[in-house]
């Protein structure tokens, strides 16, 4: 069966062989791929690029003028930037295995819709993919419970997250071959030896998927911050320090003056420390993201269609 | 699908109950002041060291907190702390600052020790209902242990103030800050970049309006970006104002700040006959936009206008010789030394004052345009929210702070005097983590609590007025020779027309206070203007076919209404002061 | 929706209700056990702020909380139907979204059907994985790159990449992000390089799984390959493009707030403001605090949406797949 595909394609290219029909799907498609991918390489040239060549302008497809790193060494060297990493890393850690943990497990136990009261919490969740009490009732409940301020508003109120939810419950329900489990428990296996011993292992390459997908929505999140902490610098997440590097003043200065008193002689261009910001936020996505993009075309498929 | 629905709005409704009881509990009114009030009368003298640590967040508009090292590592916080026996923590912001403070206070959430900026019309609703503390009464309970505030908060003054916000002045809401400069301060009078001037207006500063548009769109010809009036929102147009609406008798700024903002006076100040025009959408204004949508089309503005963050890029453009002029915002001379510095000579290492010139207050068939000050202006409040448990010791921090040893310690003198020997071991971190390497302690966190302008005030031997409205300037001590050639420059320059620029309103325009109902309306007005003047500059709206709409909107948001509300707030004011 | 696990019969000697119950939970203790820490969190966290709905029916007095203060009725709603910036923002999120549906949505499963198009498997590797990464970098990127992108020339300046080659063509620069008629463009354009690959992914499942024989004997009867991309690709994903449809009509009323509120600015508010960057301005974002306005722009937004959503829900029913219920 899996070779099946690739003879077809052999078959065709033969019978067809490579006519004009084939030239547009191709010109087509790595036209869009560029589209998709040049304004990063772009930007991580310019990074790189000594200001002297940036302004000079035109497309960079290479550095030009040397690698110049000065941008990226201001950038370690500011103490809030630093600080915000850590925080980053942290908040997506911490972020991550909670709300994998949280969601698989709701996911596993709604999923068997056979047992009672299932399909009313499962509509409970839903529904609040499409109902929620808004930003103010949030902010006030958050302060009842003294989340405001905190770090862990950034990291528990997300830890049930619907979209997945609803992925991973689809997942359990048609993808999780049922015989292995009926099979099990005839075999006196319980519930609980079900989900570790046999749903658990199974189910490992759709886990390996979301928790990519919420560890890069951790990673990227500002908007906690922005709406339920807001002004404290010691918690601000680089998502968030990126955001004011291209809106906010005070962040830059900050990054420019710690770049003179390290030995710089002039204070670095905005724009080239903008870009090499842009640059460390995409880092961390970047190193994760060809081990696992196997993984997670198999994940989201497996939990989005039915079989 | 129906029986489910119908049972998930029953489980909402439920938990909705259970939420909202939670909910209630915790915002409970408490009254905790009258609880401890009364201990102190007891001859046992009572130090703030026997007293409960608390914990205390001071919220403060505007100062960056990014320095999180140097901030923990503090000694002037560490010293505070130990004096005071509280714990402090710093909150800060510049966007929405003044709202967020708002929405922490009706939100059951406020900080200790917090301020409104400028809008003063909060204080009555905040008083009525009954959100914060009338801190008058605490401290009069008790006036040994605030000699400092007893004595301030019963200056005739200050029940002035607390008669025009509430009608009782014996009831204080807030800690007033009074804001005075040394020097008269203004906006539009920019700083040229003389090279720039000299190649395309033959080294010669403009002096009217019309020479100054002109000079910015040659500038715009020639390949450089002529002006950068300092606004790096959209909402910041008063250098704009002040630069070229005003010599022509007119302004462009929405109604916001102080009350006569957008405002044009009839030139009978301080008589029974003075009278103030909503200019804003005026014929001269219409004119002025006209001219700023030329002056941008020519490339001669900056065409990153208001767009978020250009404000470093403009001094980076401005240290590289693109910019031509750049808007100093406060025409004081002190701001061009502090230019020069910063960005001249971080750009360029020889850079001297010579290579920029200190402009000139334009004038429009030989007038000049009149900046209305009252010379002091009453800057922050600071309040205790109601919602605070322990408003007596957030008072013992500003005691301490108003005393003449919290004085001491946040301006680096003794008894008010100043001390040359800066290289103690206590204020070199701190110029450090705060940039400054020239000795002084700049230490803004508190300094304005009481003085608007972050200088020195001597409570212990003036009363309160006396001490806020001429407040102690120690910058003179750390200058250096250059500093001052600079400062002495400038000031010569400024000497020649900031008198004519620089218009002193009666006192009594201090106590000007707009009813409740006008906020709503400034703030619509503020909106509708920030949108039309940023199309209208822009060309996404045609000024000639857009601006009756303009003046159509201002109509329907209630601009005849408020300029009713502005004439009347002033003549209350001069009847009563 | 087929289950395939059976539900054993209980012991039927005991028949009293709570035994009843009691026996079932203990059967199935562990999967309540499972849902638990999820159920607590969607109590609390989403379920939790729900009273302060309230808020859109009542004057709010701090003093007195959300439950003492007093009812208004339907004054607020008045209030919003008055407000023009409401109504504003109100077209422009459905403007905007149509937009997304129409271009947005079709260059999805035209990109989907392309690179399943694609012969030379490294080629389509390549472009696969081109393709999916931009869904994984955040609005605030997104924002850094267009800046960089599309920033017009100044004389301080040399501007964005795209006004360099316009003016290398010597064309005209264009002020991009500050013209309100391209706004909106922008945002679907953004939208699409954005998330387009992400999209893919389920179709391009879906077209892996078709039976290769189904076009080999399609090809003995002699169809070309257009009319088996219209008679045998498209069927068999159609029920994949259903889903992801209902997806996106559902979200008819809400708005991106990330990508709006990183992209727009006041030169371009009249076409760019939407419900949700024009709702976090009035309570929480510096533009006042008016709480009952907004939370009865919010609960508005949540009727519209979820009578839209349960309309689509019931055409996703009809097909044989699996809803998001």
């Amino acid at each position: 069966m899996k070779k099946a595909p690739t003879e077809y394609r052999r078959t065709m290219l033969q019978r067809y062989g490579f006519n004009f029909y084939d030239v547009f799907v191709l010109v087509f498609c790595v036209l869009f791929a560029l589209v998709c991918i040049y304004p990063m390489w772009y930007v991580a040239v310019a990074s790189v690029t000594p200001y002297s060549e940036f302004i000079k302008g035109g497309l960079m497809l290479w550095p030009r003028g040397g690698l110049d790193l000065q941008y990226y060494e201001a950038i370690f060297n500011t103490k809030s930037t630093l600080n915000s990493m850590w925080i980053s890393v942290s908040k997506t850690v911490i972020g991550t295995v909670l709300s994998v943990i949280v969601t698989a497990t709701m996911a596993y136990g709604v999923s068997k819709t056979q047992v009672k009261g299932m399909k009313l919490i499962n509509l409970l969740v839903v529904f609040n993919l499409f109902f929620s009490g808004g930003l103010i009732p949030q902010y006030m409940l958050y302060q009842d419970l003294g989340l405001l301020r905190s770090y862990w508003v950034m990291v528990i109120p997300g830890a049930l997250n619907i979209t997945y939810f609803i992925i991973m419950r689809n997942y359990y329900s048609f993808s999780v071959p049922h015989a292995l489990e009926e099979a099990a428990q005839i075999d006196g296996c319980t519930e609980v030896g079900v989900f570790f011993r046999i749903v658990t292992p199974v189910s490992k390459a759709m886990i390996a998927a979301i928790s990519l997908f919420i560890a890069v929505l951790n990673w990227n999140d500002y908007y906690s911050y922005m709406m339920f902490i807001s002004n404290k610098t010691e918690l601000q997440p680089y998502a968030w320090v990126l955001h004011r590097m291209l809106t906010d003043q005070t962040m830059m200065n900050q990054v420019r003056n710690g770049a003179v008193s390290m030995g710089m002689a002039t204070p670095p261009p905005p724009m080239a420390l903008r870009m090499a910001c842009i640059i460390c936020a995409m880092l961390p996505i970047m190193c994760v993201y060809p081990f696992l993009q196997k993984h997670f075309t198999k994940g989201i498929t497996l939990g989005a269609v039915k079989e | 699908m129906k029986k489910y629905l119908s049972l998930l709005l029953a489980v909402v409704m439920l938990v909705s109950v259970l939420a909202g009881c939670g909910g209630e509990k915790a915002s409970d009114p408490t009254n905790a002041p009258a609880a401890d009030g009364n201990g102190s009368k007891e001859p046992v003298v009572v130090t703030n060291a026997d007293r409960k640590t608390v914990s205390i967040r001071f919220a403060q508009f505007g100062n960056s907190v990014d320095d999180i090292d140097g901030m923990k590592n503090d000694p002037i916080k560490a010293a505070i702390e130990a004096a005071v026996n509280v714990e402090l923590e710093y909150d800060t912001g510049v966007d929405g600052f003044d709202d967020r403070m708002q929405t922490e206070l009706f939100t059951g959430g406020a900080a200790e020790l917090f301020p409104t900026w400028g809008e003063t019309d909060k204080i009555a609703k905040w008083a009525e209902e009954d959100l914060v503390y009338n801190i008058a009464e605490i401290i009069n309970a008790e006036p040994d242990r605030y000699p400092t505030l007893y004595k301030i908060i019963n200056a005739p003054e200050y029940k002035a103030y607390n008669a025009l916000y509430t009608g009782d002045a014996e009831a204080a809401y807030a800690i007033y800050s009074v804001s005075a400069f040394a020097d008269p301060s203004f906006s539009g009078a920019p700083v040229y970049n003389k090279a720039i001037l000299d190649e395309i207006n033959g080294g010669k500063t403009p002096a009217t309006v019309e020479e100054f548009v002109q000079f910015v769109k040659n500038c715009g010809a020639n390949g450089y970006v002529g002006w950068w009036p300092r606004n790096n929102k959209l909402t910041a147009w008063n250098n704009v104002d002040a630069m070229i609406a005003r010599p022509q008798g007119t302004t462009i700024l929405a109604p916001m700040g102080d009350a006569w903002t957008g405002f044009v006076s009839n030139g009978k100040i301080g008589t029974a006959d003075e009278y103030w025009t909503l200019a804003t959408t005026s014929d001269a204004s219409k004119e002025v936009v006209k001219q700023l949508h030329e002056m941008y089309v020519s490339g001669g503005l900056d065409s990153g206008l208001g767009v978020k963050g250009d404000f470093d890029d403009a001094y980076a453009d401005f240290a590289a010789g693109k910019l031509a002029s750049f808007d100093n915002g406060h025409g004081y001379p002190g701001q061009f030394v502090s230019f020069v510095k910063n960005p001249w000579q971080s750009a360029h290492a020889d850079g001297t004052m010579a290579d920029l010139a200190q402009g000139l207050a334009l004038t429009h068939n030989g007038n000049y345009g009149s900046n209305y000050t009252t010379g002091t202006w009453i800057g922050a409040h600071y309040f205790i929210p109601t919602t605070c448990e322990y408003p007596d010791r957030v008072l013992d921090l500003v005691e301490y702070l108003a005393s003449a040893e919290g004085q001491d310690l946040l301006h680096n003198t003794e008894n008010y005097v100043y001390k040359s020997d800066v290289t103690s071991d206590v204020w070199n971190p701190i110029n450090i983590a705060y940039g400054y390497q020239d000795g002084r302690c700049k230490y803004v966190w508190f300094s304005y609590l009481f003085s608007g302008t972050e200088y020195q005030v001597d409570f212990t031997n003036n009363d309160w007025w006396t001490a806020v409205s001429k407040p102690i300037d120690n910058s003179n001590n750390w200058q250096t020779e250059e500093d001052a050639a600079a400062y002495d420059y400038a000031k010569g320059v400024i000497s020649t027309f900031v008198n004519e620029v620089v218009y002193y309103l009666p006192a009594y325009y201090n106590m000007i206070t707009l009813p409740a109902e006008a906020a709503d309306i400034r703030a619509k007005l503020n909106d509708i203007t920030n949108q039309y003047l940023t199309q209208m500059l822009g060309g996404q709206l045609d000024i000639e076919t857009a601006w009756p709409n303009y003046v159509a909107e201002y109509e329907a948001a209630g601009a005849v209404e408020l300029e009713k509300m502005v004439n009347d707030a002033i003549a209350a004011a001069r009847s009563n002061g | 929706m087929d289950k395939t696990v059976t539900v054993p019969r209980l012991p039927s000697y005991n028949r009293t209700p709570l035994n009843r119950f009691l026996a079932y939970i203990r059967k199935y203790w562990f999967l309540y056990m499972l849902i638990l820490p999820g159920f607590i969190c969607m109590a609390v966290f989403n379920y939790g702020p729900m009273y302060g709905i309230q808020l859109a029916f009542k004057d709010y007095s701090p003093r007195a909380g959300i439950w003492g203060s007093e009812w208004v009725g339907l004054d607020n709603f008045a209030r919003m139907i008055k407000d023009p910036n409401f109504i504003r923002a109100f077209k422009n999120t459905i403007v905007i979204n149509l937009k997304s549906l129409t271009f947005g949505f079709s260059f999805n499963v035209f990109l989907a059907l392309m690179i399943n198009e694609l012969k030379i498997r490294k080629v389509k590797a390549v472009v696969q994985t081109c393709v999916y990464l931009p869904y994984f970098l955040s609005w605030v990127i997104f924002a850094g790159l267009v800046q960089v992108f599309l920033e017009y020339p100044s004389t301080a300046d040399v501007g964005g990449v795209l006004n360099q080659i316009i003016m290398a063509l010597r064309g005209e620069p264009i002020d991009f992000l500050k013209d309100p008629k391209l706004f909106q463009t922008i945002l679907v354009i953004t939208n699409i390089i954005k998330t387009a690959g992400y999209s893919t992914i389920v179709y391009l499942a879906s077209l892996s799984g078709i039976d290769p024989s189904l076009y080999e004997s399609a090809q003995i009867d002699g169809a070309n390959r257009f009319d088996m991309l219209l008679h045998i690709t498209i069927p068999r994903i159609l029920p994949s493009i259903m889903i992801q449809f209902i997806l996106q009509v559902s979200s008819l009323f809400s708005s991106n707030f990330d990508q709006v509120y990183n992209l727009y600015n006041n030169y371009v508010i009249s076409t760019g403001d939407v419900l949700s960057t024009y709702i976090y301005r009035i309570s929480l974002g510096g533009g006042g605090t008016d709480f009952e306005l907004s939370t009865a722009m919010n609960l508005i937004l949540n009727v519209l949406g979820l009578i839209v959503v349960l309309g689509t829900n019931k055409f996703v029913e009809k097909l044989d797949v699996q809803g998001i219920f």
